[in-house]
């Protein structure tokens, strides 16, 4: 009896715990149901009577909401894709055939996603700029893709080096195609590397500001863009539109690591620590 | 066992198939990586300004003596960032550990994907938008952070963002509520790493519960969680997107750290041949650290 009591304390602990560290997310989805007043209010509204209205105002008034969405999702769902296939390929040369200086490539690829973003978009701001590539969709999806890459390679390569070569020999011997054999033989194996790369690099693209900030423009300008820039109105910040477009954005990233749990400490770690907690 | 001759074609074969599944990822980079780099450091030995309009000049290591001379230069953005790093990365871990053990062993706890949810969502929300809505809830007039401060001791008002003896420490605090969750996952993941048998004889034998930590779970999870420090250390010296809406590296220069700077003079004051010396230093530290995270990660390998 009192061991039961114990626990479920023990278990209360916990979720105090959790909401606590949820409880600022908490206080912004509770302020996009309040009116302008009502937010502004001193001392803040814990119980006021909640509307739709900050919502219907971003879908329905809004201009650029509607844009700076599809842009999110464009952008990051395809250079996420192109990402993860290239380097599914890259991943598995590396694994498989070791070429010289894969060591230094591996090492060389990780180096960019240390740097300070100020520093990655620097050099690649002017070579845009002189290119006149700047705000365009395919110009940022590639870069994107390129910044999804090292991460891609690092989680697929450990996921590669744990399918053994035997079924590699199976295939050959069988008669198999290198295609039949990557694609159809290996690929199936690594679906949950290719689930943890798809989904962690989503996360990353869909909350990057700085590089859409940058080398993107009016056109390919995203959610975090638009709060960075678009919260000013009416001579202060906008707090009904803020609340508003973080509640309906932070969504999918919350959803994900809800369903995809199991691949929270993979993709956090760049593939390097692998398991369940 | 294949004839020689088909041996040499399979060799052949190999080399064909190597670059063919290389090429897509190596045109990625030199395109998008190699080249803007060497840009780059060709750019750290010019004068260039985007505003003048002036093509670059060669200018020798003007741009470095620059960056160390300058009084507000790199050494108060360094220093600034070393704290931010040094202090939020102890708090981070130390915090993490201890949930990290709070929440061992709770396997059977009711709604646990739930909980686990909540308690990492911080560190996959958009920085930005964390950044704006802490600067809400940190407002002086109508912040709730103020009404609660205000029911404890009601002193009046505490500008969080706009004071320069506090600022600092605010946004410190908002990056520590973002990733103190990341350092309890990987507790966890190294706790999850020592083997049952090994915790149920230290249990038989009764040792006490530090012997436990220093001899049996120390031993197993020591890695995980030094990557996970150094995993921490490398991102926090890259905190940028937080700061923007927040406080923009004010107030005065309160929370400018190095990200910070690098961003304020390439893209708003466009001083490129500048921001490019100062890009080729931060590339040094960064590589300095990735090497760290690679020799811990190879002896990890060795060790098991």
């Amino acid at each position: 009896m009192s061991e039961t009591l114990r626990a479920r304390l023990y278990h209360v602990v916990l979720w105090i715990v959790s909401l606590i560290f949820f409880s600022p997310v908490a206080w912004i989805i509770l302020s996009s149901f309040k009116t302008r007043s009502d937010i502004l209010a001193t001392p803040p509204k814990l119980i006021f009577t909640p509307t739709l209205d900050n919502y219907v105002d971003l879908f329905v008034n809004n201009r650029g909401f509607l844009l700076q969405l599809g842009n999110s999702i464009i952008l990051s769902v395809t250079a996420v894709v192109i990402a993860v296939f290239v380097s599914f390929l890259a991943a598995f040369c590396f694994s498989r055939f070791k070429p010289k200086g894969t060591d230094f490539l591996m090492f060389l690829l990780l180096s960019i996603r240390m740097l300070p973003g100020p520093a990655v978009i620097l050099p690649v701001y002017l070579m845009y700029v002189a290119f006149g590539w700047k705000d365009n969709h395919l110009a940022m999806i590639l870069f994107y893709a390129m910044f999804s890459i090292p991460f891609s390679v690092w989680i697929l390569k450990g996921f590669l080096d744990g399918v053994s070569t035997r079924f590699d020999e199976t295939g050959r011997v069988n008669g198999g195609s290198w295609l039949h054999i990557i694609f159809r033989v290996v690929l199936p194996q690594v679906k949950p590397g290719l689930i943890a790369a798809f989904i962690f690099n989503i996360i990353f693209v869909w909350n990057e500001f700085l590089f859409n900030f940058i080398i993107g423009g009016v056109s390919t300008q995203n959610i975090p863009y638009a709060l960075a820039v678009g919260a000013y109105s009416d001579g202060g910040l906008n707090w009904t539109f803020i609340s508003a477009l973080t509640s309906i954005y932070i969504l999918p990233p919350v959803l994900f690591i809800y369903f995809f749990q199991k691949y929270l400490l993979v993709g956090m770690t760049f593939g390097t620590v692998r398991g369940e907690v | 066992m294949a004839s020689s001759p088909g041996q040499s074609a399979f060799k052949d074969n190999r080399r064909v198939i190597i670059f063919a599944l290389l090429a897509p990822v190596l045109a990625f980079f030199i395109v998008f990586n190699t080249i803007p780099t060497l840009w780059l450091l060709g750019l750290s030995f010019h004068k260039f300004s985007l505003l003048s309009g002036m093509p670059p000049e060669f200018f020798g290591f003007r741009n470095f003596q620059d960056i160390f001379r300058n009084r507000n230069g790199i050494w108060g953005d360094l220093g600034r960032t070393f704290t931010f790093v040094g202090v939020g990365v102890l708090v981070q871990t130390t915090l993490g550990i201890l949930l990290g053990f709070l929440f061992w062993g709770s396997k059977d706890m009711p709604g646990r994907r739930l909980a686990l949810t909540l308690l990492f969502t911080p560190m996959v929300l958009t920085p930005v938008a964390t950044g704006t809505f802490f600067r809400f809830i940190y407002d002086p007039t109508f912040g709730v952070l103020n009404a609660l401060v205000g029911w404890m001791s009601p002193t009046g008002t505490i500008d969080f963002l706009g004071n320069p003896q506090i600022a600092f420490w605010a946004v410190l605090a908002v990056d520590c509520w973002m990733w103190t969750p990341f350092m309890t996952l990987m507790t966890l993941a190294a706790l999850g790493s020592v083997p049952k048998a090994e915790l149920e004889a230290a249990e038989i034998d009764r040792l006490s519960w530090p012997k436990r930590v220093s001899l049996v779970i120390w031993h197993h999870g020591k890695f995980i969680l030094m990557l996970g420090i150094l995993l921490r250390t490398i991102d926090s010296f890259k905190t940028l997107d937080l700061i923007i809406p927040m406080t923009k590296g004010g107030p005065g220069q309160t929370t400018r750290l190095v990200a910070v700077e690098l961003n304020k003079q390439s893209f708003e004051s466009f001083n490129m041949g500048w921001s490019s010396a100062y890009s080729v230093l931060l590339l040094l530290i960064s590589i300095a650290m990735t090497s760290m995270f690679i020799f811990i990660l190879n002896r990890r390998r060795k060790g098991r």
